[in-house]
């Protein structure tokens, strides 16, 4: 048992911390080399780079149209990926154990508020789960890697609150920093494999699709106005999924005003 | 010219010579490590006290050769002796190729192995000591006078003498006197010390002159060899203007 | 099944490899990736990086020669391949060489402050010059594909003969002057190998070895491209090779037997049959074979001789750089795996560098076809596949990063902390008090110690566990702020002094997590309780020792220190004037030989109050060691 412990804590952290921070900088450079190529191939070069960043920045604020349009969604999205990010970068024993091992260390969160934001990450991950689970237009979209995911991203939080908050026995202990670091381990190797990538391509996704793609941004909400279709949501086909009746009763309404100043 | 006579014969084995020379050195103190030999020399000590059967004490350091095999050696000029006698070395000249410690047939010179910034360590004789007057730290501190600095001269005389006035006392040898053109911290013992040498005698023939005959060609095989395949060309070259001239005159030139 | 790809993701992995053990390299310093040691200071990187790197590089200077002063225009058509091998190599010799310096920022020194008197200096000169030239002499090969640079080009075309001429002076020199390297090792390198001609050795092996280099190069590139070899201008070269290779041998032979060392051959040690190895594989068996025209012309034979003379004369270079030399290690050497990842890594690149520039540029006659050419496929924009614009170039970019970055995570998981940090001693489990009847206590291990009678010792301070912590455990007596973690750093694995899981486990303790941890607080090494809390014997009130620092001290110093302090209290206390002197514990001193020279000196000595040790017969006549630990006990006891 001990020796697993060790085990995880040892190479198998290290291979899986530079298996993500090399991936995930792999993935940015080829992102970034691949937008150059599509730029160089894309015979009109007319690009807002303007536009582009204040929608790259919009996304990140949890204040803009999905906040206006899923609140409690947003919300919780919000808190969720705060505490996800939080936590584990700045948890006090972590960095103590990064200045053990190399010498450095950096600011860390008071135990208690680490504790209310691994907290908030749990809910959050449950909420997120079960909105996905029980909301139509959300499963309709939905991999099954995608209802995996917050759930194995509970899994090293739970055991992290246990194991600092509940006097256990010393193989339960065991048992838990095992999951601990097996499962930190798992996330940090699929990371940049998966649509967790999204935590280094976010500041991306705006520019690839407006490069690669040549959609000039806010492109999507000309075609709806275009074709008289401004207050259906952009981001599910409905015909296709036909589940009209379901998104009408849920879905907050637009107000006239809002879309007014939107336009403007 | 300076120098340090080591009597193996009065020395107790105190080791006090080390502990002062790790004050003097400001030398950290030593972890067991890899790379530690068994003579005890390294980076942090740069003397150390080997024990022989016997028991005899034999104190290890560098040997402060009058041609140094490292300054010859060293492609930078990091190591150099001084004047006084001492090799000394400069930290800030050195790359770290290492071959001071290929090159010396003592194998003297140690290596920071554990640091990302390493550096060469050896006994450079106290050279700050010496320049302000003082003897070096190892000398000053040895309570039975086994170690003693002096003047080189002076120093192979009282070696002479004490083998002289002591028969049977010591074997008939200084160690250091002559052998690779002479050292300044030479021995005398009743024991074999050729241990210091890995068992074999050297020559008197100093260190450099090894590479020096090597070293004295080098202008010759380059311009030599520039010439020779300068005039290669030129005749090939004009045999060829020939041969096109004449073509029925036309063979491969070639070895097969 | 695509060779070229297969080939480049294994180099790439390699890349990977190299590039996490050379972060530990450069953080961690020599010693903890490499199994070099003041006994041994050169090892694989420079016998093989830079010694037989340099060798190998040899084909550059050999075909010019022969294609631009001897005029043999058949071998036209492989001297650009064998120009960028030789760039490519001195590039990957310098950059291999930036490994193994202890100071590889400082390699521009060698510019400013100047030995002649070196070979190193010579050597280091020579291969900045060559690289210049080789650079040079390439140049004009990509230069074609810029028009731009169609002046450049046309210059450098001009220069060609005298860069040629500068070019084969310079590999004349340093060739030769990596064999002068070794002349200033006469007591250490083999007399088998050592000899006064080591230069010309070298040049000559260096000649053969460029031939058959050049030869191997273009095996290799045919296979990987699916080209048909160049068979006989491969025959032509081995031809050639076989009398360089005969000359070489011939040299070798007459030069043992004029420094009259042909008897060591009949020595029968490890060198000798490392020495048979080596000329076999080197000359001997490729000389032989390359005389009989159907080896010569086939191309299973030459790709029988070519790896085998390679690997003989690369054998030849590490054998001379470090492998024969004659009592440098009291240990055997053998490279670290660190090390062969990183020489691995420097010919990786120097390998993907090549097939780059072939695939690039007209480096042969015929540009090889791009093995992954195919229609463009439909871009994909996914992030678990990548994106992907379907361009072939852009899916082996993300293939062989993908290699990298796997190899790299690899390579870091298998760098492990206890090796990087170089200790000598295993951490030892301290779950049981380790004490014994009597300890040797011979810290050097070289037999010169004493023996330590512990048991009687603990009897004589108290006999229970307050006795030991008056000799263990004193340096950093009641200091509440470094706790015991700051000597012990391993303390909180299973090693070394403090067992984690012991004291929760049923056999230990049994203890809780809050029973040492605070509930509030997290659970670190800082917010447990100190071992002096429960283990309240410790560090006793008395302690011995004056704590001047809190570095450990030498294994001898820190024996003598908490001895003698002890033995001068005592010898007070006791009436026993005897018991701090050396003959004391050492009973096997020699100077308890009765002299009157020393005794002339002591008795001065004496008097200026430094204790020497007394001439006492009975302290070292017949003496055993199974006698010896009644006998310090027997002297304390009587007063």
């Amino acid at each position: 048992m001990q020796a697993w412990i060790e085990f995880g804590q040892g190479p198998l952290f290290r291979f899986a911390f530079v298996l993500m921070a090399l991936g995930l900088a792999r993935i940015f450079v080829l992102t970034l080399v691949n937008v150059a190529e599509a730029y160089r191939r894309n015979p009109d070069k007319i690009i807002n780079y303007r536009e582009v960043f204040n929608k790259t920045v919009a996304w990140f604020i949890p204040a803009g149209r999905l906040w206006r349009k899923r609140p409690v969604y947003s919300l919780v999205s919000f808190l969720f990926h705060a505490g996800l990010i939080l936590v584990p970068l700045f948890l006090a024993a972590h960095v103590s154990l990064w200045r053990q091992s190399t010498g450095f260390g950096w600011f860390s969160l008071p135990q208690g508020l680490a504790d209310a934001l691994t907290l908030i990450a749990l809910a959050g991950a449950l909420i997120l789960f079960l909105m996905r689970a029980f909301y139509a237009p959300a499963r309709a979209l939905s991999r099954r890697q995608d209802y995996a995911w917050p759930l194995l991203l509970a899994v090293p939080f739970l055991t992290g609150y246990l194991m600092v908050n509940v006097s256990v026995s010393a193989s339960g202990y065991q048992w838990m920093m095992l999951l601990h670091l097996y499962s930190a381990a798992l996330i940090m190797i699929l990371i940049p494999f998966t649509k967790i990538a999204h935590c280094i391509l976010a500041p991306l996704s705006q520019v690839v699709t407006a490069v690669s793609w040549k959609f000039p941004a806010g492109a999507g909400d000309r075609v709806l106005e275009t074709l008289g279709l401004e207050d259906r949501p952009t981001w599910v086909d409905k015909p296709r999924l036909g589940i009209e009746r379901e998104m009408t009763r849920e879905l907050p309404e637009v107000k006239p005003a809002e879309k007014e100043a939107k336009a403007s | 010219m300076k120098a340090i006579l080591t009597d193996t014969t009065l020395c107790i084995g105190c080791r006090d010579c080390v502990v002062a020379c790790r004050k003097a050195n400001a030398l950290e103190p030593e972890v067991p490590r890899r790379w530690e030999t068994r003579d005890g020399l390294s980076a942090r000590n740069w003397t150390s006290i080997v024990e022989r059967p016997g028991p005899v004490y034999v104190r290890k350091q560098c040997r402060h050769c009058l041609e140094p095999a490292c300054a010859s050696a060293c492609p930078v000029g990091a190591l150099r002796r001084t004047p006084e006698g001492a090799v000394v070395y400069d930290g800030s000249k050195c790359m770290g190729c290492r071959y001071c410690m290929m090159a010396c047939p003592y194998g003297i010179p140690r290596y920071d192995w554990d640091l990302a910034v390493p550096y060469v360590r050896k006994c450079i004789l106290c050279y700050d000591r010496l320049k302000e007057g003082k003897q070096p730290a190892c000398t000053e501190i040895c309570p039975t006078e086994a170690t003693i600095f002096g003047d080189r001269e002076a120093l192979l005389q009282e070696a002479r003498r004490r083998i002289r006035e002591n028969p049977g006392r010591y074997a008939d040898k200084i160690w250091g006197e002559t052998e690779v053109g002479g050292t300044s911290v030479f021995y005398i013992s009743d024991a074999d010390l050729s241990f210091l040498t890995r068992g074999r005698e050297l020559a008197q023939t100093p260190m450099p002159a090894h590479t020096a005959s090597a070293m004295h060609a080098v202008p010759f095989a380059f311009f030599g060899m520039a010439a020779t395949m300068a005039g290669i060309s030129w005749i090939i070259g004009r045999r060829m203007d020939l041969q096109q001239k004449s073509p029925e005159d036309k063979k491969d030139d070639d070895h097969e | 099944m695509n060779r070229v790809r297969n080939f480049k993701l294994f180099l790439w992995a390699l890349l990977g490899l190299g590039a996490a053990v050379g972060t530990a390299r450069f953080m961690f310093g020599l010693g903890a990736t490499t199994n070099l040691s003041d006994a041994v200071p050169w090892g694989l990187w420079i016998g093989f990086d830079v010694m037989s790197g340099v060798a190998l590089a040899a084909g550059g200077f050999v075909l010019t020669a022969t294609v631009y002063i001897f005029r043999l225009e058949r071998f036209h058509g492989i001297v650009r391949a064998a120009v960028l091998t030789a760039f490519l190599g001195y590039v990957a010799v310098a950059v291999g060489l930036l490994f193994d310096l202890g100071l590889p920022w400082n390699i521009w020194h060698m510019i400013i402050f100047w030995n002649p008197h070196s070979p190193l200096f010579e050597v280091g000169w020579c291969v900045m010059l060559y690289l210049t030239v080789l650079l040079l002499e390439f140049f004009p090969v990509p230069a074609e594909s810029f028009s731009g640079l169609a002046k450049v080009r046309n210059f450098l075309v001009k220069l060609r003969l005298p860069l040629v001429i500068a070019g084969i002076s310079l590999s004349t020199l340093h060739q030769s002057s990596l064999g002068s390297l070794f002349l200033i090792m006469p007591y250490h390198v083999h007399p088998l190998w050592y000899s006064p001609i080591l230069p010309v050795i070298f040049f000559l092996s260096a000649i053969a070895l460029g031939l058959m280099m050049v030869t191997f190069e273009g095996l290799i590139s045919s296979y990987l491209y699916r080209r048909a070899p160049e068979t006989d201008i491969l025959a032509k070269l081995g031809a050639a090779a076989r009398w360089v290779l005969l000359l070489y041998l011939g040299v070798r032979f007459t030069d043992l037997a004029a420094r009259g060392q042909l008897g060591h051959l009949a020595d029968g040690g490890w060198q000798v049959t490392l020495f048979w190895m080596e000329i076999a594989l080197s000359a001997a068996i490729p000389a032989a074979l390359l005389f009989i025209p159907r080896v010569r012309h086939s191309l299973a034979g030459l790709w029988i001789v070519a790896p085998m003379a390679v690997t003989g004369i690369v054998f030849n270079r590490i054998n001379v750089g470090g492998l024969v030399h004659q009592q440098r290690g009291e240990t055997l050497y053998l490279p670290a795996w660190t090390e062969i990842a990183i020489s691995a890594a420097v010919v990786a690149a120097a390998a993907l560098a090549f097939l780059y520039f072939v695939e690039k540029f007209h480096v042969w006659e015929r540009r090889p076809q791009d093995p992954e050419a195919a229609p463009a496929a439909l871009p994909r924009f996914d992030v678990a596949s990548f994106a992907s614009l379907g361009s072939p170039l852009v899916r082996s970019r993300t293939l062989y990063s993908l290699a990298f970055v796997f190899a790299a995570a690899f390579g870091f998981s298998l760098l492990s902390g206890e090796a990087l940090s170089s200790r000598g001693v295993d951490p030892a489990p301290v779950e049981e008090a380790r004490g014994g009847d009597t300890l040797w206590i011979d810290g050097n291990l070289d037999g010169f110690g004493t023996a330590f009678a512990h048991r009687r010792h603990v009897e004589r301070l108290g006999g229970d566990s307050t006795s030991c912590a008056l000799c263990h455990h004193l340096n950093v007596p009641r200091d509440r702020q470094s706790g015991c973690y700051s000597c012990h750093r391993d303390m909180y694995s299973v090693s070394d002094a403090f067992g984690h899981d012991r004291h929760a486990s049923p056999a230990g303790a049994a203890l809780g997590c809050f029973d040492c941890h605070a509930p509030d607080a997290v659970k670190s090494a800082q917010s447990a309780k100190e071992c002096a809390d429960c283990h309240k014997d410790l560090i006793p009130a008395g302690a011995v020792i004056e704590v001047e620092d809190y570095q450990a001290a030498g294994y001898t110093e820190a024996m003598h220190q908490v001895c003698l302090g002890c033995h001068q209290q005592q010898a007070e206390a006791v009436e026993k004037p005897d018991l701090p002197r050396c003959g004391t514990c050492h009973r096997e001193h020699k100077l308890l030989v009765d002299d009157p020279l020393l005794a002339q000196r002591y008795q001065r000595l004496e008097s200026r109050g430094v204790i020497v040790p007394e001439v006492l017969e009975e302290h070292f006549q017949g003496i055993r060691l199974a006698a010896l630990p009644q006998e310090p006990v027997t002297q304390i006891d009587e007063p």
